[in-house]
């Protein structure tokens, strides 16, 4: 609590609070335009959400050829990377809606389900038995992920980009008070009576989203 | 669940299997220790995310179109078959193979990956020693098998020639090195001269990666804990 709570307050001020609106309604849809309409995790949302054709169009552009690179590093065989470019991309259309951004980077999950379907590709080519296919090995994709965040070696604005994902992801009782608390800079008290809660209520709801942003950022002891 | 596990796979196996590069034994022995092993979930978790880096880092200059020495074809012809495809809406359900192994008195949940492994059902073989065995044929790299060690057995010592992981499942065995519980990751390679014994029986799965060689009918002989009756027969052949 006491590590995190300084980065809270200086994200607060770098970024959330130039927008104070927090009624919010689709919560997947408000983290995406939180980070930027055109990182990787909003076009997959969108291509989950919607079936965005020109989002996938963009995602294609940027990662078929490294899934091509990636194939032909693996099975030594052009024939099977573009089979890989074709497999790995028909299966990030079909499970883009089950993407949310608790699952990780978009490019962490796009690397482990090509990585899978090499596995399965390459086995069906050495026709090996059909005993045991990746599914079967790897946890579904980001699955990992959405029980471990990891701290990127990266800069504060690396890190406040991700709470802000984060932040937006928190049930909206637990954000307003977080909110009140560490963007309003108000007192527990202050802040219970503004949202019209008991003190009690207050201190749970902020220690639960606490809890919850410090797990998704991986500081969790 | 597991606070316990003292024996994890090393860091490179790890990130092989991140990465995909082991083969499906390695990979499938691997996957059921993590589903128990919440220190090597993490570092999976880890090594995927450096492994996603690594990828991104090394296919920069391709994603640019600025490597010639790879020519990729154009692959924008593949998009529209593509969308046209239903999507998922939600993750597959998982399938109910069978996840027990019955014992004498105690049945044995089996972590997913070797649930459907066994699925297809075992063909279990009395060995010498109070041993018995069940192979299943994953790849052509590997050998894998389930044993039974039965309470107060003990193996011959022997020596191994491939790299030997077990995995245990239920009980324990000991050796020179230590003592393997449930969801210990024990790794033996041609170095170690080795003797386990279980006193109150054991139930593991084992994956040999043995050289290509191996790839004969003799091969199925070569168990890791019955290999000595090989090395035996050859040394006194
Ligand atoms: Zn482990």
């Amino acid at each position: 609590m006491t590590t995190l709570a300084p980065t809270m307050g200086s994200f607060q001020m770098a970024s959330v609070a130039k927008d104070n609106t927090p009624a919010r309604t689709s919560k997947m849809a408000d983290a995406a335009s939180a980070v930027d309409q055109d990182s990787d995790e909003s076009l997959l949302i969108a291509v989950g959400n919607h079936q965005d054709t020109a989002a996938f169009n963009l995602l294609f552009g940027r990662f078929a050829s490294r899934i091509y690179a990636m194939g032909v590093k693996l099975t030594r065989n052009e024939q099977l990377a573009n089979d890989l470019v074709q497999e790995a991309m028909l299966t990030v259309w079909q499970k883009a809606p089950l993407y949310d951004l608790d699952r990780g980077s978009a490019q962490s999950w796009i690397f482990t389900l090509t990585r899978n379907r090499c596995f399965d590709i390459l086995r069906k080519m050495k026709r090996q038995p059909s005993t045991v296919s990746a599914d079967d090995i790897w946890p579904p994709e980001g699955e990992l992920d959405s029980q471990f965040v990891h701290e990127e070696q990266g800069s504060l604005e690396a890190e406040v980009e991700k709470i802000e994902r984060y932040y937006d992801q928190l049930p909206a009782a637990q954000r307003a008070v977080v909110e009140q608390i560490y963007i309003y800079d108000r007192t527990h008290e202050e802040a219970a009576a503004a949202l019209n809660i008991p003190l009690g209520t207050l201190k749970s709801r902020l220690r639960l989203g606490m809890g919850k942003l410090r797990q998704l950022l991986g500081t969790e002891e | 669940m597991n606070a316990e596990v003292k024996f994890h796979p090393a860091e490179e196996l790890l990130i092989g299997f991140a990465n995909g590069t082991l083969s499906a034994g390695m990979n499938v022995v691997i996957s059921a220790h993590i589903e128990q092993c919440a220190i090597c979930r993490e570092k999976t978790s880890r090594l995927e995310a450096q492994a996603t880096v690594d990828w991104l880092k090394s296919t920069e200059s391709v994603a640019a179109d600025k490597d010639d020495s790879l020519s990729v074809p154009n692959f924008s012809h593949m998009v529209a078959d593509i969308t046209s495809q239903p999507q998922l809406r939600e993750q597959a359900l998982e399938d109910d193979s069978v996840s027990e192994i019955h014992m004498l008195d105690h049945s044995v949940k089996l972590p997913k990956v070797l649930a459907k492994v066994a699925s297809k059902g075992l063909v279990w073989k009395k060995l010498a020693g109070g041993i018995n065995q069940a192979s299943v044929t994953l790849d052509d790299q590997t050998q894998c098998e389930f044993l039974y060690m039965k309470p107060g057995s003990q193996v011959p010592v022997h020596k191994h020639q491939g790299t030997e992981v077990t995995l245990v499942l239920d009980g324990s065995f000991s050796d020179e090195m230590g003592k393997y519980e449930k969801s210990d990751f024990v790794v033996r390679d041609k170095s170690h001269t080795h003797q386990p014994v279980s006193e109150e029986g054991c139930l593991c799965f084992a994956v040999l990666d043995s050289p290509l060689m191996f790839t004969s009918g003799l091969a199925r002989l070569l168990n890791p804990f019955l290999r000595y009756r090989f090395n035996r027969a050859t040394s006194m052949g």
